[in-house]
């Protein structure tokens, strides 16, 4: 049960010498962390420190490779295996062409549904859909979360190569 | 003045919630009241409902895995390694080493990232607002490094059935390394600052009492148990992957109260960094992924799997007809069952004890009613 302070003045003295030791450690120690660097960051960081980069495999928002071989210059077939597999159904693809010449005449993104899983990325079988570390996708009018073929296609123009995660093995780096 | 039980005054009825701070997220407690005193606690649950178990029955056994994500959103890396270990049991698939390594070393980290969530929020519960700020700084390391290993800071999508994402990326051990050196020293800080802090102290010590026997029969699991002086951990119980092979204590304290809870979780945080330094030290090299089929089609069957997450025992019962999508998918919520044990530990508190109490369970709203 719950202890019952200050029966005697013995006791309240105690009580109150306990309390003030207390305040008294609570004080160093927030004086401590007041001279130690700070680690809050101004937000956006890409304003407060212009080379911030997110690290490669960040998921942010979409991009889609571009290919000028090939009829519509992407490099999206338009195989809807990423349409199949997004658990939010939020990507719609409008195929056009048979065989080789097969690539997308409308391409829609709904932003607003998806939820960044990476599995539309990883499930692409010409690395042509990837997401760009792009992280700022907030808006005032959901139809701006809809991206379309333009919009990915122009987002797609300044990367050379999707990025992928590198599997660099970090083995055991201590003991053994 | 003592409480005199003797003089009654009339009862009142109060709701606490669903958008009252102290309740982490949306729990409407509603309270008869006696003055000051509790007479009766009634938790109103199922406002963050968002019919997961549903969900994986429309959605293929790949799909469904960045959901597991979403439920307890501080132990996502808990929630899919659940799941993940469910579905691989279902095909008979078994991870490759260092797969096993990477995945415990991924849920101690979060249980780590979710006690110093707990333990600023108690702070914050009872009044004190520096330690919650000090506990965000250190999670945010451990955050950066999530980010760096699966692209996203809190709902991760790390764990694949068959494997992971990707490897560990460059510098990760080196960042998880300084972290741990650190971290032991920062804790040492926060118990001077909140546990040993005298007010603190008189707001948790003998507070929110919950025996043994009680926890046990309501179904409590996890540190909440522990603080009743049950020694019982699924690492340790029923282990899974890598852990009979580390080293580790199971702390318990036999109080029963919200100081025990509070220092069980406390002392689980450095452990957890005893486990990762052996992790580290340990990480064999190899590959991370086994082949597995395009199409999950598990055979026809049931499963239940069972791992401790940083609240308590957290289940997945998976039934398989044969299909794609799972038949049922049953979460078995550390939280949800804790919190059945909260009207008995409000026995004769005073309101204000409620929130510290609350905070002592350290429920996730979004794992209670799924």
């Amino acid at each position: 049960m719950r202890k019952r302070y200050g029966d005697n003045l013995w006791d309240l003295l105690r009580i109150l010498a306990a309390g003030a030791w207390s305040i008294l450690v609570g004080l160093y120690i927030t004086g401590i962390n007041l001279i130690r660097p700070g680690v809050c960051e101004r937000y956006p960081r890409r304003d407060h420190r212009p080379d911030y980069q997110p690290r490669p495999g960040y998921r942010g928002d979409f991009a889609l490779l571009s290919d000028p071989e090939r009829p519509g210059g992407l490099r999206c077939i338009a195989c809807l295996q990423c349409q199949n597999i997004c658990p939010d159904q939020c990507i719609h693809i409008t195929p056009e062409g048979k065989g080789k010449d097969r690539h997308p005449v409308q391409f829609r993104i709904d932003t607003g549904l998806c939820q960044f899983c990476w599995l539309c990325v990883e499930v692409c079988p010409v690395a042509a859909i990837t997401m760009t570390p792009d992280y700022e996708t907030a808006t005032d009018q959901p139809q701006k979360l809809i991206r379309d073929l333009d919009t990915l296609r122009e987002r797609g123009r300044n990367i050379p190569e999707p990025q992928r995660v590198e599997p660099v093995g970090c083995v055991a780096d201590g003991g053994a | 003045m003592t409480w005199d039980p003797t003089c009654v005054t009339e009862e009142l009825v109060v709701n606490m919630g669903p958008q009252h701070p102290s309740t982490h997220g949306v729990l409407r407690l509603i309270l008869r009241l006696d003055g000051e005193r509790v007479l009766e606690v009634r938790p109103d649950i199922g406002f963050l409902h968002s019919s997961l178990e549903k969900i994986a029955e429309r959605l293929d056994y790949r799909q469904y895995l960045p959901y597991t994500d979403r439920y307890d959103y501080l132990c996502a890396m808990a929630n899919e390694l659940a799941y993940v270990r469910a579905v691989e049991s279902l095909l008979g698939v078994e991870p490759t080493p260092r797969c096993q390594w990477i995945r415990v070393m991924m849920a101690e980290m979060n249980r780590i990232a979710s006690h110093l969530v707990y333990y600023g929020a108690l702070g914050m519960d009872t009044g004190a607002t520096t330690v919650f700020l000090y506990c965000f700084r250190e999670r945010e390391r451990i955050l950066q490094l999530f980010e760096d290993a699966s692209g996203q800071r809190l709902l991760y999508h790390y764990f694949r059935i068959g494997g992971l994402r990707n490897d560990l990326p460059p510098g990760f051990c080196e960042g998880l390394r300084s972290f741990l050196d650190e971290f032991p020293r920062r804790v040492a800080e926060y118990d001077a600052l909140l546990t040993r802090n005298r007010i603190f102290r008189s707001r948790t010590e003998g507070v929110g009492y919950l025996s043994p026997e009680a926890a046990l029969s309501y179904g409590v699991t996890g540190p909440t148990l522990r603080g009743s002086g049950v020694s019982y951990d699924l690492r340790r119980a029923a282990p899974y992957y890598v852990y009979p092979e580390l080293e580790f204590d199971v702390p318990t304290r036999p109080e029963g109260d919200v100081m025990a809870r509070h220092l069980v979780r406390q002392e689980e945080m450095l452990q957890s960094v005893h486990l990762l330094h052996q992790c580290l030290d340990r990480l064999p090299p190899g590959e991370i992924n086994v082949k597995v089929p395009r199409k999950l089609k598990p055979d026809p069957g049931e499963i239940y799997v069972r791992i401790e997450s940083p609240r308590g025992e957290l289940g997945v019962y998976l039934i398989s007809d044969g299909s794609e999508k799972p038949y049922r998918l049953h979460w078995r919520a550390p939280s949800f069952h804790n919190l059945q044990a909260y009207p008995e530990m409000c026995q004769g508190a005073y309101v204000a004890d409620l929130v510290a109490i609350l905070g002592s369970l350290d429920i996730i709203l979004g794992d209670v009613d799924r």
